[in-house]
């Protein structure tokens, strides 16, 4: 028997509209929930973005200290700034918040060179010429003595490069090297000179990598003469000594500063910092410092000393970076770049001194100095470069070098990306 | 059959069990409507999310203030030095649909190109 039941199957009709229309009711509301999130990070993005900008755009003291603001006086757009001198480089910390929602980047950041003072070489002018032999190649612009450069036979090896000698314009060096910039040196000096307290718990773990967002963390290892072996140190995270430090090639360090009156990196080594010595700094063979690092002795002390300031820089050795001298008083013994046979550096040589370049070593960038020196068993040649390639074009586009150097511009440009969330 | 007789009885709804349904269908569709209207209003348009990132891509070139048209939208662009650092432009654009009604807005500051 048939029944006639349009009031249940009316409610049925009811039940189904009803589950279609609260599905569309969820469906929206977490549609609307997830666009408003992206919208907020959007706009964080944006605020992250200009604090970057105004990061980079201020000059070196600005934002020393932690810096909270609006950006445009409205409510939802508040960044807080930070700009930490970190060795030769500057590192930044941006945040920017909206009510419970952070982001944040740390960020290094560096100079692009002035290609109006870059060169491929630079060598001062001590009133006698530059000599080329064996198989040599310099490409780039060229700052040379007034006496010019010229071929030159020794051990038995003629000159076997291009004709040209110099793959690009010469210049007719000064007396003088361009000076290193004072404030940049002055910050390393304060910062190598601050009285910091050990942090003795930090190289307990065997790894630690601290945030840029956070206080440094000091090792003063004093007086002892200490091995680092065994880690992993990165991040916002100093290590000094008051005598020699050993670095093991067990060790991996990343984007951290060591101070030390000598430091020694053992053989096999690989990471990226940042080494500064005021007596010696030796690399042994095969060690390998991806780039941005640096190695640099600082003696701003104005009392003459006698030891020579050294960075020895072992065979078939690779650095990216920056080497450099520094030595506020004229010493009788001057300053000393030494790179090993087969070692190739990739960025800047800055030898206030003496570089001393052995047989088949490549620099893909720039060569500052004072004088060149060549030595084999018997004789010591000085403004010889003898199996050498030396190429400015060979260094990325990208590269980009510190405010210290003579050959930096003025304005800033990230070099890394450190921390993200 | 036709000419035949009904053996058996139909149950048929009263009128009153008939119009009861008929309202509460209605109540039902009524309310149903009114859930999806203001659901498609109430939710994002497109139109919003395209001129959000017309105006992303639009914020990191601009140099100097302008009324630019791009794909449907006006967009008022407003460049002024930064408060933070005159080297700094403070960019601010904002798109408008073709009802002259604000659809996104955007504020950055950029370096000079």
């Amino acid at each position: 028997m048939l029944k006639a039941s349009a009031l249940y199957i009316v409610i049925i009709i009811a039940l189904v509209i009803a589950v279609i229309c609260s599905s569309l009711i969820v469906s929206a509301y977490f549609y609307r929930a997830q666009y408003q999130k992206k919208f907020r990070y959007d706009r964080l993005e944006n605020n992250l973005s200009s604090g970057v900008n105004i990061l980079l755009a201020g000059s070196d003291t600005s934002y020393a200290a932690e810096k909270t603001f609006s950006l445009f006086n409205g409510d939802a757009d508040s960044v807080s700034l930070h700009r930490i001198s970190w060795g030769i480089y500057d590192v930044g910390a941006v945040r920017a918040f909206i009510q419970k929602d952070t982001l944040y980047r740390t960020i290094s950041f560096a100079n692009p060179v002035d290609s109006a003072k870059w060169a491929a070489v630079y060598l001062v002018d001590e009133d006698r010429p530059f000599s080329l032999s064996g198989m040599t190649t310099i490409r780039g612009n060229a700052y040379i003595p007034k006496a010019g450069v010229q071929q030159a036979y020794v051990d038995n090896k003629a000159y076997q490069g291009d004709k040209r000698l110099v793959i690009g314009h010469k210049y007719v060096s000064q007396k003088q090297l361009p000076a290193l910039d004072n404030t940049r040196l002055r910050q390393l000096e304060q910062f190598r000179d601050q009285k910091v307290t050990n942090d003795s718990t930090l190289l307990k773990a065997d790894s630690v990598t601290w945030s840029f967002l956070k206080p440094t963390r000091f090792v003063n290892f004093k007086k002892k003469a200490e091995v680092l072996q065994n880690i992993k140190l990165g991040g916002n995270i100093v290590v000094m000594s008051d005598t020699t430090l050993t670095i093991e090639s067990t060790a991996v360090l990343k984007d951290i500063l060591v101070f030390a009156p000598t430091i020694v990196v053992k053989e096999g080594f690989h990471g990226s910092a940042q080494l500064f010595a005021a007596d010696s700094i030796r690399i042994e063979n095969n060690c390998t410092f991806g780039y941005p690092s640096c190695a640099g002795i600082v003696r701003s002390g104005t009392q003459v000393v006698k030891s020579q300031a050294r960075i020895t820089i072992g065979a078939n050795t690779t650095f990216g970076g920056i080497l450099f001298t520094y030595e506020k008083t004229d010493n009788a013994v001057k300053p000393l770049i030494s790179v090993g046979k087969s070692a190739a550096v990739s960025g800047q040589v800055y030898s206030q001194g003496i570089l001393e370049l052995k047989d088949s070593t490549r620099v893909s960038g720039s060569v500052f100095t004072s004088r060149f020196l060549y030595r084999n068993t018997f004789t010591l040649y000085e403004n010889y470069l003898i199996n050498t390639t030396i190429d400015s074009k060979a260094l990325s586009p990208y590269y980009l070098t510190s405010s210290l150097l003579p050959v930096a511009q003025k304005k800033k440009k990230i070099l890394q990306w450190l921390e993200a969330n | 059959m036709a000419g035949s007789k009904l053996n058996g009885r139909v149950n048929g709804s009263t009128i009153l069990e008939v119009v009861i349904s008929m309202i509460v269908i209605v109540v039902v569709f009524g309310i149903a409507m009114m859930i999806v209207t203001n659901v498609t209003r109430l939710s994002l348009s497109g139109k919003k999310l395209r001129a959000e990132a017309l105006l992303q891509s639009a914020a990191d070139s601009a140099v100097i203030s302008k009324t630019i048209t791009l794909e449907d939208f006006r967009i008022e662009q407003e460049v002024k030095p930064c408060q933070q650092n005159s080297a700094l432009l403070d960019v601010h654009l904002t798109a408008y649909d073709q009802n002259q009604q604000k659809v996104a807005e955007l504020e950055k500051i950029i370096s000079q190109p």
